[in-house]
């Protein structure tokens, strides 16, 4: 090897300038698809029946029942940052006053995490007649000096939602994925029907103001709700007697999509922020607090 | 190793030969050999919802089952694309056995929009606006409601027109039936790109039973998950806008002041974004949808690595442990991802209106799409339902002057440095 080092260390330095130049980028390698597999599924997916096995009946039980519960932080939420508001500041940032980040919202006295979202996944029934609002507050989604008031706004698919401007100055509502982004004149309002679910909550943002954010949701069953300040939560009138899958998220959490993930045994929450809960009728069920670690929440 | 004992001896005697035949070597495997085309997996999509590389698979498969290769394209009958027209625009550059020319998308638009669709061709990232990725499914210059798909004419025009101001070029001078294949081709790859998209998504949406794996039925990949898409396409021919004509009689200069004053005036409010000066300097710092998607996931991988670097490992128990490394691999995966797969984002600067060149095309009645839908992916609202028909005639119609007008230091007759002007 000694003896023909000098050639060797030729090559090897022609083989080091084709690697480094590269004939492509380095891009992460993908899995290639599985063709017999695939030209099977195709003879599936062509055929005219649904050929996909009996799905199994959905046990439904009867009768009503009301879940409970709170969220309370562990930890130190530190102080809210304010937000760069610089556009509109007459407005925007009247006598000084700054705003704030409202991601994490934990109450002092009794360490209420707010603005968690708890919806129920897939219901069989629900209860008519059908409540106005699912959270209990009027359906308007209004805006006022820079901000939107409702940080956290969940509604029913269908529910036509007053979408409205108490500021002297114009702004846009913003509903990523969805149909509507609108302008809304000073001092005016629009009217928002969401056409369809959202699966986990979608950003609303005003465009002209890039530091306004909230987050809507939107449930064909209407069986969602949104933490208070004290970290509190009801939904009423869930179906009875049958198991139910609940969806758990909060704006800043670490999870996929958003979803919290707490290490809960009893009702065995999952990492996708789920947990299961059967409910007898008439029932109340109070899940109690339900703690989540400062770990569990995103910087 | 007999062989390495003659590749020693003979270096000692043919130096010259062996480097001419490591570079002959070099030759024949290495940059040479193109492989065949494939489409790309939406590894952002994907690194985001965090699938394991069974699931990235399961995807490909589907998707292959579905909708075939780029080179051989096929098409479920629920999409309603015509495959005759397909294999024109598909494949590599050729002549088919009566001359006519295929693989029309390779030739003019695969450089740019990618063969996949992308966005992610070899020339995109030095384009600025980048070209359109259109697996999102989401189109911005269409004569339909906002969130609705452009209609085929809609994707027809803009083909023949190209888009003004940006590096889309106008294919006026193909032959019909080539404009029509590739926009069928164009329906093709976005159906395909948002099925992808929507499957790789689902994965979150399954129950646990499911262990990860989404169920393989017509029922749930065709009438769940594709044939929704296709609708929408479908659908798009009967939801185009319809729009009260311009009245005949209006007083044009009467028509301009009002739209002026709609301009500035906070019920429209294009001052907002599109400036005092109406050159576009109004908030230009925002992100379209595209853009803005890239930016979302870099804020959350540049928290979640400063999160897990004042995270300390001592003390954790190995279930943690192992969890604290998967998230930091789940982030040097991302980053890479980006590199590989993502241009580096850009703000959208609100059009320049003294330009007098409009992307959508340059019709009163493209001006009156744009403002009455606002533009999908952009953060342009729609003023349809706070601002009535006639006032949007009015916006269209100041806004058409805007170009020309005379009065005031950005006056089209002032002097004045280009650097300013655009």
């Amino acid at each position: 090897m000694r003896t023909c080092s000098r050639n060797s260390l030729l090559g090897v330095v022609g083989l080091g300038i084709v690697a480094a130049a590269g004939c492509k980028a380095e891009r992460v390698a993908t899995p290639s698809a599985d063709a017999q597999a695939a030209g099977k599924l195709r003879v599936t997916l062509v055929s005219a029946s649904t050929g996909g096995g009996a799905v199994a009946a959905a046990s439904t039980g009867s009768g009503w029942g009301t879940l409970k519960g709170r969220f309370a932080f562990v930890g130190d939420p530190g102080t809210a940052k304010p937000l760069l508001a610089d556009k509109d500041t007459e407005v925007c940032s009247k006598a000084g006053m700054k705003l704030l980040d409202r991601s994490l919202l934990v109450d002092p006295s009794s360490k209420g995490l707010a603005n968690v979202v708890v919806f129920a996944r897939k219901t069989t029934r629900v209860k008519e007649p059908l409540p106005e609002n699912p959270t209990g507050a009027s359906l308007v989604f209004d805006q006022k000096q820079c901000e939107f008031l409702s940080p956290v706004f969940a509604a029913r698919v269908g529910q036509p939602i007053d979408v409205k401007n108490s500021d002297p100055i114009g702004h846009n509502t913003n509903v990523s994925g969805s149909d509507f982004n609108q302008l809304i004149p000073a001092g005016g309002s629009t009217t928002y029907v969401p056409k369809a679910e959202t699966g986990m909550p979608t950003m609303v943002t005003c465009n002209v103001h890039p530091w306004m954010k909230a987050y809507m949701v939107f449930r064909k069953d209407g069986y969602v709700a949104v933490t208070a300040a004290d970290g509190s939560f009801t939904i009423p009138d869930l179906p009875a007697g049958e198991p139910l899958e609940f969806q758990v998220w909060h704006e800043r959490s670490t999870g996929p999509n958003g979803a919290l993930g707490l290490d809960n045994a009893d009702l065995k929450w999952t990492p996708k922020g789920r947990f299961q809960i059967t409910l007898e009728p008439d029932q109340v069920k109070d899940i109690g607090t339900l703690e989540v670690p400062a770990s569990a929440i995103g910087t | 190793m007999p062989h390495a004992s003659m590749m020693r001896s003979a270096m000692h005697r043919h130096p010259v030969t062996i480097i001419a035949i490591l570079g002959l070597c070099l030759l024949a495997t290495g940059c040479g050999q193109t492989p065949p085309a494939y489409f790309r997996p939406n590894m952002v999509e994907a690194t985001k919802q965090r699938l394991t590389p069974d699931q990235e698979k399961q995807v490909a498969t589907v998707l292959l089952a579905m909708f075939g290769t780029p080179d051989e394209p096929v098409c479920m009958p629920e999409t309603g694309l015509d495959e005759a027209k397909l294999r024109l625009a598909a494949g590599p550059v050729r002549s088919d056995i009566v001359g006519r020319k295929n693989g029309l998308y390779r030739e003019h638009c695969a450089h740019c929009h990618g063969v996949t669709g992308d966005a992610l061709g070899p020339t995109a990232a030095f384009l600025n606006p980048y070209p359109r990725d259109y697996r999102p499914g989401v189109f911005k210059f269409k004569s339909t409601e906002r969130a609705d798909k452009p209609t085929h004419t809609d994707l027809v025009r803009l083909l023949h027109n190209g888009v003004p101001g940006t590096s889309m070029p106008s294919f006026a001078l193909l032959p019909s039936a080539q404009v029509e294949a590739l926009a069928e081709y164009v329906k093709y790859l976005s159906i395909r790109g948002e099925t992808e998209l929507t499957l790789m998504r689902a994965f979150f949406e399954l129950d646990d039973e499911a262990q990860g794996k989404l169920p393989e039925t017509r029922e749930f990949l065709v009438d769940e998950t594709l044939t929704p898409i296709a609708e929408k396409w479908k659908a798009a021919a009967d939801a185009q806008i319809q729009v009260p004509p311009m009245p005949a009689d209006i007083d044009l200069v009467a028509s301009i002041a009002k739209g002026k004053e709609l301009f500035y005036g906070d019920k429209a409010n294009c001052v907002k974004c599109h400036g005092v000066t109406g050159l576009g300097d109004g908030q230009a710092n925002d992100y379209d949808d595209w853009n803005k998607a890239i930016v979302e996931i870099g804020k959350e991988i540049s928290s979640g690595s400063a999160k897990a670097r004042e995270t300390s490992t001592s003390g954790m128990s190995p279930d943690e442990l192992s969890e604290h490394r998967a998230q930091l691999a789940w982030i040097e995966k991302f980053g890479r991802v980006l590199d590989g797969d993502a241009l580096e984002p850009r703000t959208i600067p609100p059009r320049n209106l003294r330009h007098g060149i409009y992307r959508g095309g340059r019709r009163p009645l493209d001006l009156y799409y744009r403002i009455h839908a606002g533009i999908n992916g952009a953060p342009m609202p729609a003023a349809k339902g706070t601002v009535p028909p006639e006032e949007i005639w009015h916006i269209v119609n100041y806004i058409r002057s805007l170009p020309y007008e005379l009065d005031g230091e950005l006056g089209a007759d002032k002097p004045m440095l280009a650097k300013d002007r655009f």
